[in-house]
């Protein structure tokens, strides 16, 4: 052991140095942690939240039933039971959509995988609720994240097409939006 | 009887007085060492409860009022329940020989009193050693009652640690009381007047400014046996989180709990009073007499000689604060070599070193 190791031995050197660089965070205090109920930090535009269905302009479902969500998904997340269009034998849709969130992790393969864009992440991530079952949900709530998520930009019911759904077919004999 | 009864209403009113002190203390420093932790860290520490959080030890003493007090299966319960009064009430016992100001008198009533001393006992130095010794047994017992294996590991460190470096904490201040040439408390004080070279961290003599009685090694010596007597970061391997859970009192909750809280916390508090009583001077300010003194204002001294002991005692405890945001923990056989081949010797030389001074140029 040489005479300055020695030294910075017996004068605890090491020591005084750590607390050199907490004494110099304590004076120029910066905190970076946030209030957080109070305020929040800015997510990033690719942010992935919680899943919703969404609707086209005129407030009709994009979902077509196609069940490629629910291949895709690797945690068995989504279930969906599609039907027929009442009326129109060559169309389908959901009749029954449902999400286990509990489960989900966020991976995103699902709107990938949507050939209409039916689903969607929304920026949405305080979810913490007192029951799990209140995380298992149905289509109607999932297309109401959608509205209030990606609000559509005018909602005309009046020009709505019984059920229509899929691949833009039905938008070929409605009347052209006023301008 | 009627003197008696007044001696014991002023006693009883300076130990309330004391105790509350003590007490608002432990409350400021719970509060004052999560924000400077927090600020060390870049953190912002409580920030909820009131404006930037001061009322955060009003609520956290609320919810361990008001918590479950749970006695675990097969613990021992008088034991159980021993352990925290007897880890508490050392604590603040040593309080009784500190001296937080000036030893003027006030005649009340006939009687005389010293309003900063409660009782200035020739023995008060040796007092303090023997009941923080006695504040080891309510650990060891806490662990041993809890019937858990985290609190039996926890207190048998805390009981191997304790005698390790309580023995420094003696030897270190020997050097002191042979300078002083006496155990009380309010004695050493005023052997350290008139300016700071006169206190033993430095120990020049009177006559002359060359500090041959320098107590700067036994004062480190006594810093970090302090800092592992009262079982702090870095030596906190009695309640070591990341592998005992919360050591000895992992299965206490609750007003229990709160009490190992509060005896950690005075505990901190009393080593703190000490080691400014015996190194850095007590309430002595860092110069001769007081300023407060030479405006002309001698009846209003003792406040400046308080403030100063404030202010020694809160350095130390900043000092803890300190380092519990700066280091990791040791290891338990690093922690024995440290104290019995490290700081030992140390204390021992400083020993011999003093007494060869002591004996040549005297006080």
């Amino acid at each position: 052991m040489n005479l300055k190791t020695w030294i910075k031995t017996i004068t605890f050197y090491d020591l005084l140095v750590g607390m050199k660089a907490t004494m110099s965070h304590l004076i120029h205090y910066r905190p970076i942690t946030l209030q957080y109920p109070h305020e929040k930090r800015t997510l990033p535009d690719n942010y992935r939240g919680m899943l919703a269905l969404l609707r086209y302009d005129d407030g009709t479902e994009k979902c077509v039933g196609c069940d490629l969500c629910e291949a895709a998904c690797p945690s068995r997340v989504i279930r969906v039971v599609s039907a027929e269009v009442p009326g129109e034998p060559t169309k389908r849709y959901s009749k029954e959509y449902y999400m286990d969130m509990t489960r989900c992790l966020f991976c995103g393969l699902c709107v990938d995988a949507c050939p209409v864009d039916a689903l969607g992440m929304t920026r949405e991530y305080e979810w913490a609720v007192y029951d799990k079952r209140q995380l298992h949900l149905n289509k109607q709530q999932l297309l109401a994240i959608g509205d209030r998520s990606f609000p559509v930009r005018e909602k005309q019911l009046e020009l709505q097409h019984p059920n229509v759904a899929f691949f833009n077919v039905a938008f070929k004999h409605l009347p052209q939006k006023p301008s | 009887m009627t003197e008696l009864s007044l001696r014991l209403a002023v006693s009883l009113a300076q130990i309330a007085a004391v105790m509350g002190i003590v007490m608002l203390t432990v409350m400021i420093l719970t509060l004052a060492e999560r924000k400077v932790l927090g600020w060390m860290q870049d953190r912002m520490g409580p920030m909820e409860v009131g404006p930037y959080g001061i009322l955060q030890p009003i609520a956290d003493g609320l919810k361990l009022f008001f918590k479950e007090d749970i006695v675990p299966a097969g613990a021992n319960k008088a034991m159980f329940t021993l352990a925290p009064i007897l880890a508490m009430v050392p604590a603040m016992i040593g309080f009784a020989v500190i001296p937080f100001g000036p030893a003027l008198t006030v005649d009340v009533f006939g009687i005389t009193i010293k309003p900063f001393v409660i009782s200035d006992i020739n023995i008060g130095i040796l007092y303090i050693l023997a009941f923080t010794s006695i504040g080891a047994y309510g650990i060891i017992l806490g662990g041993w009652s809890s019937n858990s294996k985290y609190s039996l590991l926890g207190g048998l460190r805390s009981a191997a640690q304790v005698i390790s470096y309580e023995l420094n904490v003696g030897l270190a201040i020997i050097g002191v009381l042979l300078l002083a040439g006496s155990l009380s408390l309010v004695t050493i004080t005023e052997a350290q007047a008139g300016g700071f070279w006169h206190w033993f961290i430095w120990g020049a003599r009177p006559d002359g400014y060359f500090p041959i009685h320098t107590q700067i090694f036994a004062f480190v010596v006594f810093v970090i046996s302090a800092v592992a007597e009262t079982n702090r970061v870095p030596f906190d391997l009695p309640e070591a989180e990341s592998e005992l859970v919360a050591g000895f009192f992992t299965e206490y909750s609750g007003m229990r709990f709160a009490f190992f809280f509060i005896a950690e916390y005075a505990n901190m508090v009393l080593v703190s009073c000490v080691a400014a009583s015996l190194f850095l001077g007590g309430w002595n300010a860092p110069y001769p007499g007081t300023i407060l003194g030479y405006i002309g204002l001698e009846q209003l001294a003792w406040v400046e000689n308080v403030a100063w002991f404030t202010f020694k005692v809160y350095l130390f405890l900043f000092l803890f604060f300190w380092l519990r945001a700066t280091l990791p923990r040791l290891r338990y056989d690093q922690l024995m070599r440290f104290g019995w081949k490290v700081m030992l010797p140390i204390a021992l030389a400083n020993i011999v070193v003093t007494a060869i001074t002591a004996y040549f140029f005297p006080r």
